[in-house]
């Protein structure tokens, strides 16, 4: 690795990780604009580094470009927001910037059950928490981080220590081929077999016990999920007012 | 594309930006979207690692990853809301008693 790569990759994460600490919420003066200025910098950073070291011009390195700096920007946005419903909302953003990523790696069934399951299940559930237990306005705990410069040198050094290793990777170390079944248990007959049925055929064969193991996962959190959430109804009697609010009153089934 | 670098480059930002909010933010909701963002980095790492070795293995862990993650915004969100219905608040340090 040279002395300038070297610059370059540990410049970029010191300028980024400035940048997020900037954007994080904090009760004094807005610094959102230095933050919003050195994002775009780290950002502009990345791209040099990954057009220099690794990717060739091209449209579908452009498509990456494109994606991959709209799920950061989104990622960043969500973190940062101070409304739980936009960081709900951009990270929906991020799902569906990192979807046409995984298109181009090939795996179209994984970016199809990302956006029904993140995008549409597990987003709306996390929206009607934030409706159900939100109060109007941004709260006082939204408008304050908690050591956000810790958590800034915590994430941006270990990401740095990973990207200073990627960027001394051997050469070789890229794709053999289009996808194939390196499994030779599983019988791929044909030859074009899709991407779906690919994933289908070794989820069925060398990975049903996991499967079956999900399913049943599954079954344990809904079960308690719905004993988790029972809710107490008011007491009958008196006395028991001077309790906190959770403590005073029956336990009743959730159905 | 030949090369997956920019991929694992690109995930492991989306977890170090999950992580930054997972440990700065002091609201309930937020940090367990922040996992859910460590997550989609977990997902494209796995992708890319798939790819590079010539199998859909890494995909394949990839949709059990989604399956925890479901799971994990169900049960989360149940604390969640069990939580505000004891204190009312959302705050993280609102449950830091034993901290002094």
């Amino acid at each position: 690795m040279t002395d300038w790569l070297a610059i370059l990759i540990y410049g970029t994460f010191v300028v980024g990780g400035l940048g997020l600490y900037f954007l994080l919420p904090t009760t004094g003066r807005s610094t959102k604009m230095a933050g919003a200025l050195f994002g775009m910098a780290a950002l502009a950073g990345a791209m040099v580094l990954c057009g220099g070291r690794f990717l060739a011009a091209s449209g579908v390195n452009a498509v990456f470009f494109l994606f991959a700096s709209v799920a950061i920007v989104a990622a960043v946005l969500m973190v940062t927001s101070e409304k739980p419903v936009y960081s709900a909302l951009y990270f929906v953003l991020v799902v569906l910037a990192v979807t046409p990523l995984l298109l181009l790696q090939q795996a179209e069934f994984l970016a199809i059950a990302l956006v029904i399951v993140y995008a549409g299940a597990i987003l709306v559930t996390y929206v009607f928490v934030i409706m159900l237990s939100q109060q109007s306005g941004p709260s006082i705990y939204d408008r304050r981080s908690r050591s956000p410069l810790l958590a800034v040198f915590a994430g941006f050094v270990s990401m740095a220590v990973v990207a200073g290793q990627m960027a001394v990777l051997p050469q070789d170390w890229a794709i053999r081929g289009t996808l194939v079944s390196a499994n030779s248990a599983v019988a791929v007959t044909g030859v074009g077999v899709g991407n779906i049925e690919l994933v289908g055929r070794v989820m069925m064969g060398k990975y049903v016990v996991a499967l079956e193991i999900a399913g049943l996962l599954l079954l344990v959190a809904m079960i308690g999920a719905i004993a988790v959430s029972r809710k107490r109804v008011p007491a009958d009697g008196p006395g028991l007012e001077g309790l906190p609010l959770g403590q005073s009153g029956r336990e009743a089934p959730p159905f | 594309m030949n090369d997956i670098a920019p991929y694992i480059f690109l995930g492991a930002l989306l977890f170090a930006i999950g992580l930054v909010g997972f440990l700065s933010r002091r609201n309930l909701i937020v940090i367990f979207l922040s996992t859910e963002l460590m997550f989609q980095g977990v997902v494209v790492n796995l992708v890319a690692m798939g790819r590079l070795h010539g199998h859909v293995d890494g995909q394949i862990f990839a949709l059990f990853l989604l399956v925890i993650a479901a799971v994990e915004a169900g049960l989360a969100l149940g604390l969640v809301v069990l939580l505000y219905r004891r204190k009312g608040t959302l705050d993280a340090e609102s449950w830091s008693s034993m901290w002094g």
